[in-house]
């Protein structure tokens, strides 16, 4: 198992694929964190609470113009959060792509129990999808760091916010790389499967969280939310969605659901 | 002689299309397999599902007499070449067969033994999108050693490639079964494999026409079809032809073939009667032709078809075509 996620991630890093992925992830990010210094520059000074417990203090200090708070702090450092769909697509891609462009023979004739490499890209996608978070952080700290030093801030107070929100945030990449696997290997054809994950997670989900009460919290979106509260409760949102570990677990239910589903079907089709 | 592959009543329907019918044939060790068929006979999917890649309706391909999938590391036994288009375009050579290397176990020192080995040790490092059909066909047969297979198995190997390409595969394929290894090579042309080949597995419409070896193939090739004769005395040949009721035609004012007619018959008859001849032709028949005979008869024998020459559907082992006329 460890040669063939070794061969995958080979096959990973030798195509455009992930660092075109993370090129544009690192891209937004950027853009980001310029929009948090702007942000604050257009409320004239006083840089507004993040929704935390800590708005009382950016009153009182109303003269800081960097973040500061807690809570501040740490939306600075977990800017690139929403990088996960980027890991997301990093899963989908790397079975898609096989299909799309064949190699798919290449590999069951390596691995001719085909759920094998299913398992293989999952272990892959995973270890892919948390580098993608570590690659998010170090570009959020840089980023946001260097300018939070440039305007007079503390580095080392950003650095403390770290270990609050790096594991959740690393454990939300590794579980939405996982669901990209599954959902590849339920729909192997690249176009269909990109399509139909944007589709879901940036219209469908919401609409459907819209229009049913409480579904919020079994959507994945949700289910991550959740699982990103491992290290950081953000007590306004924890209302509404179920514990990290609950979270954690359904969205690993879904992307080993689908990865399993998507293997059966698999091991029936004929490559031609 | 020990058996490399076994195929035994091999089945496969794609819903309403039977691709591949009760097929079966032997691979022996250590010779050379022509696969062969018209396009569309089901050569591509034979290979597939002893491949494991295409699932069989019924009845088995084997290795040894085990399956793909059973075999302990496949790549380690079986080396498959199967359609030149399989590559990720953006993905350099060397990184493509370090991939199945890792993936499949095999040390890395092959992936530059094996490029070498086709010849491609100078563009390891270019992508494989900018590679010609010929250098994607050798990167896969470079893919399909890098486990120092005993058995080998190419699709049509020789598609795409020119015909300097196609003498280097014929060497490289004649150099693969000198040292040991067993081959099962498929083309739709026999001409391609002729000089290749030790052993023959001819299909049509999915089903065996003949197994044999490429020997007693020539053999029945070798049967003259006939002479042609070009001379200025053409009258009086076809005189004594008539005299001695020998059938001819004329296929130009000076010439006449005469179907059937062996060099050994009517070189004494032209010394006996002393006609000077400007050309004398030995029609003979080409393996091609035996094997268009046999492909395209067997097809012709099927419902829908005008009756050809060939075996009828119940006789799978078919005859040649007898050769007309006959005269000796």
């Amino acid at each position: 198992m460890i040669a063939i996620v070794r061969s995958e991630w080979l096959k990973l890093r030798t195509t455009a694929v992930p660092w075109v992925l993370a090129g544009i992830a690192l891209l937004i990010n950027g853009l980001l964190i310029l929009v948090i210094y702007l942000n604050h520059d257009s409320n004239g000074g006083g840089f507004g609470g993040g929704g935390g417990g800590n708005s009382g203090s950016s009153v009182t200090t109303s003269v800081v113009s960097y973040p500061h708070t807690t809570q501040q702090l740490r939306n600075l450092v977990g800017s690139g959060f929403e990088g996960y769909l980027f890991a997301l697509l990093l899963g989908v891609l790397c079975i898609t792509t096989e299909f799309r462009h064949k190699t798919v023979t290449t590999a069951f004739l390596i691995t001719p129990v085909r759920p094998i490499m299913v398992a293989g890209k999952l272990l892959m996608a995973a270890i892919g999808g948390a580098g993608l978070a570590i690659i998010m952080l170090v570009s959020s700290l840089v980023g946001g760091g260097l300018t939070l030093v440039g305007l007079g801030g503390s580095f080392s107070a950003l650095l403390h916010q770290v270990p609050a929100v790096a594991p959740g945030m690393i454990l939300v990449f590794i579980l939405f790389a996982i669901l990209g696997v599954g959902i590849g290997s339920l729909l192997t054809n690249q176009v269909a499967a990109i399509v139909v994950t944007l589709g879901w997670f940036i219209i469908l989900e919401g609409i459907l969280v819209s229009l049913v009460h409480g579904a919020a919290k079994w959507v994945p979106t949700g289910a991550a939310e959740a699982a990103a509260n491992l290290t950081r409760n953000r007590g306004d949102l924890s209302l509404f969605l179920f514990n990290w570990w609950q979270g954690t677990l359904l969205m690993l239910a879904y992307g080993l659901v689908f990865a399993l589903i998507g293997s059966m079907m698999l091991t029936r089709r004929d490559i031609t | 002689m020990p058996s490399a592959i076994e195929v035994h009543g091999l089945t496969k329907h794609f819903g309403s299309v039977h691709a591949v019918e009760n097929l079966s044939f032997e691979v022996d060790s250590g010779r050379v397999t022509g696969f062969l068929g018209p396009n569309g006979s089901g050569k591509t999917t034979t290979l597939r599902m002893l491949l494991g890649l295409v699932a069989v309706t019924s009845g088995t391909a084997t290795f040894g007499g085990r399956t793909y999938e059973k075999l302990h590391k496949p790549t380690h036994h079986v080396g498959a070449v199967l359609e030149a288009t399989s590559f990720h375009p953006s993905r350099r050579a060397e990184d493509h067969l370090k991939m199945v290397a890792i993936g499949a176990g095999i040390p890395l020192s092959r992936v530059d033994e094996t490029l070498e080995l086709v010849g491609l040790s100078d563009v390891a490092r270019r992508r494989v999108g900018k590679f010609s059909l010929g250098m994607r066909q050798r990167l896969q047969l470079a893919t399909a050693l890098l486990g120092d297979p005993e058995i080998l198995i190419l699709d049509e190997p020789a598609n795409g490639l020119d015909p300097q390409g196609i003498q280097w595969l014929r060497t490289f394929i004649r150099y693969q079964a000198s040292i040991g290894r067993s081959i099962l090579v498929s083309s739709h042309l026999l001409s391609e494999m002729e000089e290749t080949v030790d052993d023959v597995v001819i299909v049509s419409e999915g089903r065996l026409v003949l197994q044999t070896t490429l020997a007693d193939l020539a053999g029945r090739a070798g049967t003259s079809n006939g002479m042609r004769v070009r001379s200025p005395e053409i009258g009086r040949l076809t005189e004594i032809l008539t005299a001695t009721q020998v059938g001819f035609r004329p296929t130009a004012p000076d010439t006449i073939a005469i179907d059937g007619a062996t060099p050994e018959w009517l070189g004494p008859v032209l010394a006996q009667n002393q006609i000077v001849v400007y050309e004398l032709i030995h029609d003979r028949g080409s393996l091609e032709d035996v094997f268009l005979n046999l492909t395209q008869g067997f097809a012709a024998t099927f419902p829908g078809a005008t009756a050809g020459a060939g075996a009828g559907p119940g006789t799978p082992h078919a005859k040649p075509t007898p050769m007309p006329g006959g005269v000796s």
